[in-house]
């Protein structure tokens, strides 16, 4: 097969069988091939390895595949497909709660597992090359200029830090110019699966991301507080 | 009940991938293989006792719970 770069594929399942089997039709296939046993080792590997497929068994022994779903894709935009035996979960894991890519029912044909990453190893490339035409202009606020594809924040020029979160709310909150979120619809938007993420924990992460981006950040202009509900965006003109 | 169906699907899907990989000629039918193919349809069986255990819990309500 002429390949010029093997496609890499993470697969985390806590049965040896299912992954010995899977592994050999995929390497027979041109992928290379990454095994992990529980959640924890998957997550090691993922941010080692940076896959360009994840397939995700459902529920895994220690940490669940949900939480390492949600995990790795706060640290990567990496296609899923779900490996699952509780077909009455379905919804949830591929719907709007978690947002997998595609799942597979267990007991599962490995020729079917096969063809399923192929098809969405295509869509997602095919998806993000749209998308990277579309992100390619910087958007900017005052002098701030956010590079969402790049995720590159520059104010006045000089690059600016920020955390995957910060820049998140940023990204929502500059898309989104005049319009005031409530704590509520923020984290939502930047963390719709999670739980764990509070209004106190939200408020943090805007007093760093200020901190960062007002020249006095107990004076903001460009993320201004709307007293008793939200945040919003302005442009300081 | 839910997880014991679910383990059912868990050990047939070991089973049946095995074989599939068996009948492509992708993996060797070793012992070492068909002992887990084996053991994986053997728990199959066990589940499906329990699961019947179950259900028939359900059917009659008076009998105690056996766990």
């Amino acid at each position: 097969m002429e390949t010029i770069r093997q496609d890499r594929v993470l697969i985390i399942d806590d049965e040896p069988a299912i992954l010995e089997v899977l592994s050999t039709y995929l390497q027979d296939e041109g992928f290379a091939v990454i095994t992990a046993a529980d959640g924890a080792q998957a997550i090691e590997l993922a941010i080692a390895q940076q896959p360009d497929l994840v397939v995700l068994d459902l529920t895994l022994p220690t940490l669940s595949g949900v939480e390492v779903f949600r995990r790795v894709r706060a640290e990567m935009d990496v296609p899923v497909i779900m490996l699952t035996s509780r077909v009455n979960e379905v919804d949830r894991v591929v719907g709007l709660e978690l947002g997998a890519d595609d799942y597979i029912g267990k007991p599962f044909s490995p020729r079917e597992v096969v063809a399923r990453i192929k098809t969405v190893l295509r869509r997602y490339r095919h998806a993000a090359a749209g998308n990277a035409r579309a992100d390619v202009q910087v958007q900017r606020v005052g002098d701030l200029a956010i590079d969402r594809a790049g995720h590159d924040v520059r104010i006045g020029g000089k690059g600016i830090a920020l955390t995957p979160m910060e820049f998140r709310i940023l990204d929502v909150l500059a898309h989104n110019i005049g319009q005031t979120f409530s704590r509520a619809q923020l984290l939502d938007k930047i963390a719709p699966d999670s739980t764990d993420v509070f209004d106190r924990t939200l408020d943090r992460h805007i007093a760093n991301l200020r901190h960062k981006i007002e020249s006095d950040s107990s004076e903001p202009r460009y993320i201004v507080t709307v007293f008793g509900v939200g945040y919003k965006m302005v442009n300081p003109g | 009940m839910n997880s014991i169906v679910h383990d059912i699907r868990n050990q047939l899907a070991v089973a049946t991938a095995n074989i599939e990989a068996f009948l492509d000629g992708k993996l060797e039918p070793t012992k070492t293989r068909l002992e887990a193919v084996h053991a994986a349809l053997a728990d199959v069986d066990v589940l499906l006792n329990e699961l019947v255990n179950d259900l028939r819990e359900m059917e009659d309500p008076f009998t105690e719970p056996s766990r």
